[in-house]
């Protein structure tokens, strides 16, 4: 029970359009798994992700993190779930890559000290200390991923999700937030990626998870999951296909 | 190049205190309004070596200045048409006057010199820092949320050049099937406005969520402000500028 971090149960979303976003989510996560969240476009992973931020609430059922219920405890929640958006540019609230590093601290009431002592030490971490005093939107697509993920790090988070981390990347952006992301689990933090492509993050998952109309269809281990991947839309790895495992996607 | 947008620099009004460039840029522009001619020569002279001095460019500056050139000549004509005094020339009933012309001429400029002062303002003022000085004026003030209306400008200041980026993606997309062929100028607009209005929406949606994905509160840890020691000297400067603006 104790090494549960999320506990979600039996959960439920309706749009305001009466479209049905959840169905019945049941789901428990273990603290340092590496899980992926596949399935197409509109299955309802992001859905799903933004409950476990208390984005959107669910119509019924509950959520529990680290044992404390979620609804009625936000700011606990969103401290220990921190969430990477796809995004990055809508992600973005500062002027510089350090005071948008620095928001959340800054909303958590830290003082300016502990703010500046904190956001240089996850700066130098992930390599972006040299860019501290550049406007984000002139990074490049890789740095902006890895800064927005350095935003939701520096709170401290014991679970970081991301939604879709990988779009609109190129080789070299994709291989620096992948090598963090990977960084990140094996300093124990547990990673939730949501994506309909898992060719790339799939050989460092510990499990995966496939949605499909707002309902989980399919949860195991990644090997035992990838076999059925394209009877839900989602593309088989190639390593997979020609029958070569899961092996790392970069050298 | 958005004219209205913070430059990264290490310029002396780039290391100013954002307090003391807020309230110069007030007192100035308020004073601005009833200068004369000889006092607002000078004060572009003084604008122009601060232009130079923060890195600005000013072709590409003036260029992108151009849309509003066009209100500026819309309040030269409305002075230059409706100011009583000697008719210069007359058409079908509407006179230009030689003092309204004059007058034009001088409303349009000092117009001119308030938004040259606010791009060099923004240019060397982070959003973040133009809150924290809003906020820092704001605070004596009873029963008004300074916080609030703080992260409000400073997210407006953010937001403009995603806007002004985002019109031009819209304007290359119509472009890029043939929609410069359009002349109307109404449809042209209309054709723009529509989806940068969506996109707009849509991206604050998108920034109000990620503000609350990390506990966004108004009740904030409090900006830190800078001095450098200059500012006395801006100041006193500013305010014989105000003073000249006034007296003559």
């Amino acid at each position: 029970m104790q090494d549960r971090i999320i506990e979600i149960d039996n959960i439920c979303h309706t749009f305001a359009d009466g479209y049905r976003g959840l169905n019945n989510i049941s789901l428990d996560i273990k603290k340092g798994e590496f899980i992926i969240l596949a399935g197409r476009n509109g299955s309802g992973k992001t859905t799903l992700l933004r409950h476990l931020n208390g984005l959107l609430q669910p119509c019924s059922g509950s959520i529990l993190v680290d044992g404390k219920k979620l609804a009625t405890n936000l700011v606990f929640a969103r401290k220990t779930i921190g969430m990477v958006f796809q995004d990055a540019d809508t992600q973005i609230v500062g002027d510089t890559v350090f005071d948008e590093t620095a928001f959340g601290l800054e909303n958590l009431k830290f003082p300016r000290s502990q703010i500046t002592m904190k956001v240089s030490l996850i700066l130098e971490k992930l390599d972006l200390l040299h860019l501290k005093d550049r406007h984000p939107s002139s990074l490049s697509g890789g740095e902006k991923r890895r800064l927005a993920i350095a935003g939701v790090l520096v709170m401290d988070p014991q679970v970081i999700v991301f939604d879709e981390p990988f779009s609109n990347l190129d080789y070299p952006g994709i291989c620096q937030v992948l090598s963090t992301i990977s960084g990140l689990n094996q300093s124990g933090h547990t990673i939730i990626i949501a994506a309909h492509d898992v060719e790339i993050a799939v050989s460092l998952a510990t499990r995966m998870i496939i949605m499909e109309k707002g309902r989980i269809v399919a949860d195991g281990h990644p090997e035992d999951i990838v076999p059925v991947l394209e009877s839900y839309g989602v593309k088989e790895p190639c390593c997979s296909k020609f029958g070569l495992g899961l092996r790392p996607w970069a050298s | 190049m958005n004219p209205f947008a913070y430059i990264h620099g290490s310029s002396l009004l780039h290391g100013l205190d954002p307090r003391c460039k807020f309230f110069i840029l007030c007192l100035v522009s308020i004073t601005m309004l009833s200068a004369g001619p000889v006092p607002s020569a000078i004060f572009a002279g003084i604008l122009i070596f601060f232009f130079k001095n923060t890195g600005l460019a000013l072709l590409p500056f003036l260029r992108a200045l151009r849309y509003f050139m066009i209100i500026l000549f819309l309040v030269f004509a409305a002075r230059a048409l409706a100011v009583p005094g000697d008719i210069i020339f007359s058409f079908h009933g509407i006179s230009a006057t030689k003092q309204g012309i004059a007058q034009g001429i001088m409303v349009a400029f000092r117009f001119f010199l308030i938004m040259v002062t606010g791009a060099i303002f923004t240019a060397t003022t982070k959003p973040g820092s133009v809150k924290a000085a809003v906020q820092w004026f704001l605070k004596p003030i009873p029963f008004i949320p300074e916080k609030r209306l703080g992260v409000m400008i400073s997210l407006a200041l953010g937001f403009m050049p995603v806007i002004f980026r985002q019109a031009g993606e819209i304007s290359d997309a119509g472009k890029a099937r043939c929609g410069d062929l359009e002349k109307n100028p109404i449809k042209k607009i209309n054709r723009i406005a529509m989806p940068l209005l969506r996109k707009t929406f849509m991206s604050a949606d998108n920034l109000v969520l990620a503000m609350q994905a990390r506990c966004y509160d108004e009740d904030r840890t409090d900006p830190e402000f800078n001095p450098c020691g200059a500012e006395i000297y801006f100041i006193a400067g500013a305010v014989a500028t105000a003073l000249c603006f006034t007296m003559f």
